[in-house]
């Protein structure tokens, strides 16, 4: 890929007609996002893995009903979050999401010393944990706009629930985060 | 102390996430319902119990027709003789590395030499890394193939301690061009296969992918996001210098990169 790449509705329009090399395009350009989106809502690498397979092929299937002038991004991330919420409701298994710190991590940002980097890191650590043990719902609220980055209409799609929902979910769920940080820094 | 919407946000490029695996879509040739995906795992068993046998029969067959006194054995005893013969087919002689100027098949613009990459439009002063000597190759991209205020790229070839890529023979490529790195923007096209740390070289912040990495996009000096191709998939160093995005790709340890990096004027 060089230079200006070719846009989604470029791409959806060529894939529509039959192009399997913009199809595969569109894999490549969101399957990361599609597959943490649904390790998110799994809680395992596998079942991710398995969701995000079926989600774009499913979603090449029904390439005909997508709504020219619609965002891709979010419209794939529904299918592929769908696919994964199917997945853990037919195996009857919930695998708790745990959310680690890539190992080596170090809070490069004008840290003083390395007593600095290290609390700085420690406080990451804590945060994260406590994100971890919060419930399903706010940990996935969380997870989707802070750590998948995901915009408010990508996340009410992978949550399948309206983007109004997600604005107060999203609000709910930082109070009770709050005030979990606080307990624990008056503790 | 930060708010807790930017420690959750700074959190973000912490996590570790599993390595995505790398999907690839086999498309139907004829008509539209054949579509299948191929993903890591691949083959799938037979779901029927019929079709289990059968595999597990195949499976016996095969093994014992390995096996040549078994073989032979059957032969005998259905008197049918055949010779198997066995055929090897020769390895293929290793690929010689490309002739000419180092980078020349990396697709990275015009070759100049540094003087006229100085005077090709370009509106920065080219940073060069002293710890590796003269470049090899100069290459330049100016628009619209190249980002806008253009981009430059120093190849550097056979170096003591660094192993050079067995496809291209460079060492280490230097990539510069105008503009600011873009967080929420590059990590997302990294690709699978990849870890991201944030780094400081000497003041300025940057991030080190170690791993596979294939794409990076960064915001160019027009502001608006320009998408390249990571030419040696490496480890890589990013970092801003003063408005100058400086890619460090090669088989480097992060401190190799950070190294050279510094040695940067």
């Amino acid at each position: 890929m060089e230079g200006r790449p070719a846009d989604d509705s470029e791409l959806i329009t060529r894939a529509q007609r039959g192009d399997s090399a913009a199809y595969e395009e569109i894999v490549q350009r969101y399957q990361q996002v599609a597959f943490r989106t649904a390790y998110v809502i799994a809680g395992s690498a596998a079942d991710a893995e398995d969701a995000a397979q079926e989600g774009f092929v499913k979603a090449y299937r029904a390439l005909h009903r997508f709504r020219a002038g619609a965002e891709l991004r979010p419209w794939l991330l529904r299918i592929v979050a769908n696919e994964a919420r199917n997945r853990v409701r037919s195996s009857g298994r919930r695998h708790r999401l745990e959310l680690r710190l890539t190992e080596g991590f170090r809070p490069g940002d004008a840290a003083p010393s390395p007593e600095a980097v290290a609390v700085a890191l420690d406080e990451r650590k804590r945060l994260l944990a406590m994100v971890n043990a919060l419930s399903e719902e706010d940990r996935l609220v969380i997870a989707s706009r802070y750590f998948l980055e995901l915009s408010g209409d990508e996340t009410a799609a992978a949550l399948g629930i309206p983007e109004g929902t997600v604005k107060s979910r999203l609000s709910r769920a930082l109070a009770r985060l709050r005030a979990r940080v606080e307990e624990a820094a008056n503790a | 102390m930060p708010d807790l919407e930017e420690q959750l946000a700074a959190l973000a490029t912490a996590i570790e996430w599993p390595r995505t695996p790398e999907l690839k879509v086999v498309l139907p040739i004829h008509g539209g319902r054949a579509l299948r995906a191929r993903w890591g795992k691949g083959w799938r068993l037979p779901q029927s119990r019929w079709a289990l046998a059968a595999a597990a029969v195949l499976l016996i067959v095969a093994t014992l027709l390995a096996y040549t006194p078994t073989r032979n054995a059957i032969a005998d005893w259905v008197n049918v003789h055949t010779v198997f013969h066995r055929t090897e087919t020769p390895l293929p002689s290793p690929t010689p590395l490309p002739s000419g100027r180092p980078g020349e098949y990396l697709n990275l613009g015009t070759a100049v030499t540094l003087d006229e990459a100085r005077h090709s439009g370009i509106e920065w002063k080219i940073l060069l890394p002293a710890s590796l000597g003269q470049p090899d190759a100069v290459y330049v991209r100016l628009p619209p193939g190249g980002p806008s205020g253009g981009a430059v790229s120093l190849v550097y070839g056979e170096r003591s301690d660094i192993k050079p890529s067995g496809l291209t023979g460079v060492s280490v490529l230097v990539t510069e061009a105008r503009g600011r790195v873009n967080e929420q923007y590059f990590q997302k096209t990294l690709g699978p296969d990849v870890t991201i740390e944030q780094v400081t070289v000497d003041g300025h912040s940057g991030y080190w992918i170690s791993g596979r990495p294939h794409n990076f996009v960064f915001t160019a000096a027009d502001g608006t996001p320009y998408f390249d191709t990571l030419r040696l998939a490496t480890n890589t160093l990013v970092f801003d210098d003063g408005g100058t995005v400086v890619r460090i790709e090669g088989d480097l340890s992060k401190e190799q990169a950070i190294q050279i990096a510094r040695s940067i004027s």
